[in-house]
């Protein structure tokens, strides 16, 4: 059970990271302040997002909050 | 004072509700005319990408939601001090007036689909293997042999390309019906048959979730991912090239900001 319920969290995270990291308004210049290491962890986690390895693995796991997924 | 920026708000009024941010700092607007950033001070960069930091981004914006309407802004977003922060918002201005006008009542749902695509290449393969037996001409060269191959995946693929986009036709003609935008993405790997986001109009998302219980009922042995509702990351739409704040006349518009600033008096928060 333990399992399952963080496959769970897995795919709210993934679904959540797939979308603050990337989309939305992305602010280029001087103003922002970069902080280091972001764009190469999201590289990492855009081949993962791409996975589905990770999707199979959702395989009969009940999914919490906004997400639901059918067989 | 460094401010992390979480959304661009339709308001220029305060946000209502006691909102904790980033270190537990207040979450508070800062007005731009009509519009404002909403921002906390932060007093140390964030150590990478944690878990806690991204679902507490996420979430501050969901709250944001309720009340206004939010074009998100990514992750760590940090801006340099508040009058960094306003030439921002002069240069963006009129580009964020657009995307929330857009944007306005509508919201963001994820669809992915897996399809078993062993079982349809199967299928095809051994379609391709009857249907060619009748026509089957021997091949005794190793160069026949090897064209013929190239021919088999050539008209194996193309048969596989034609079975996806007809089952994501036929779903997003459902999908499509309650959406005001949509992106689509077919086969982003062989399995993951359509991975896509559609835009809603409040008032229209039972109506799209219904649309996604049929098509999920319609086709066993798929599986189906649904996800939302979402501030709308997906649909924001800014010109790749705004990027004003790198101009060497930032010191011009930096006083325009300022003269702005003074008359629709932004800084009095």
């Amino acid at each position: 059970m333990h399992n399952m319920v963080t496959k769970s969290r897995d795919v709210t995270l993934l679904e959540v990271l797939d979308r603050v990291l990337d989309k939305g308004v992305i602010i280029s210049g001087d103003v922002v302040i970069s902080v280091a290491d972001v764009d190469l962890i999201y590289l990492g986690l855009k081949v993962l997002l791409s996975s589905v390895e990770t999707m199979e693995q959702l395989k009969g796991s009940p999914f919490a909050g906004p997400m639901q997924e059918a067989k | 004072m460094k401010l992390y920026l979480y959304g661009i708000i339709d308001s220029s009024d305060q946000v209502k509700d006691s909102i904790y941010g980033l270190e537990g700092a207040s979450v508070y607007n800062i007005p731009f005319c009509d519009i404002g950033a909403v921002v906390s001070e932060i007093n140390q960069p964030i150590q990478g990408v944690t878990e806690g930091a991204v679902l507490e981004h996420e979430d501050i914006i969901e709250k944001l939601m309720e009340n206004f309407t939010v074009l998100p802004v990514r992750f760590q977003t940090i801006i340099d001090g508040r009058d960094n922060l306003l030439s921002m918002m002069q240069s963006y201005y009129k580009d964020f007036r657009d995307n929330l006008e857009r944007l306005h009542n509508k919201l963001e749902f994820g669809i992915k689909v897996i399809w078993p695509a062993d079982k349809i290449k199967e299928h095809i393969i051994n379609t391709y293997k009857k249907n060619d037996k009748k026509v089957s001409v021997p091949s005794n060269s190793s160069n026949k042999r090897f064209m013929r191959k190239k021919f088999e995946k050539y008209k194996i693929n193309e048969e596989f390309q034609k079975k996806a986009n007809k089952y994501i036709s036929v779903m997003d003609l459902f999908f499509s019906k309650f959406a005001v935008e949509k992106k689509l993405k077919k086969l982003k790997t062989e399995d993951l048959l359509l991975d896509a986001v559609y835009l809603v109009e409040k008032g229209k998302q039972d109506n799209f979730r219904d649309a996604f219980e049929h098509i999920k009922s319609a086709h066993k042995g798929f599986k189906f991912l649904f996800s939302g509702p979402w501030p709308a990351y997906n649909f924001v739409i800014l010109p790749k090239n705004n990027d004003l704040l790198k101009d060497s006349n930032q010191e011009d518009l930096f006083d325009k900001v300022i003269q702005h600033r003074d008359l629709v008096g932004a800084d009095k928060i």
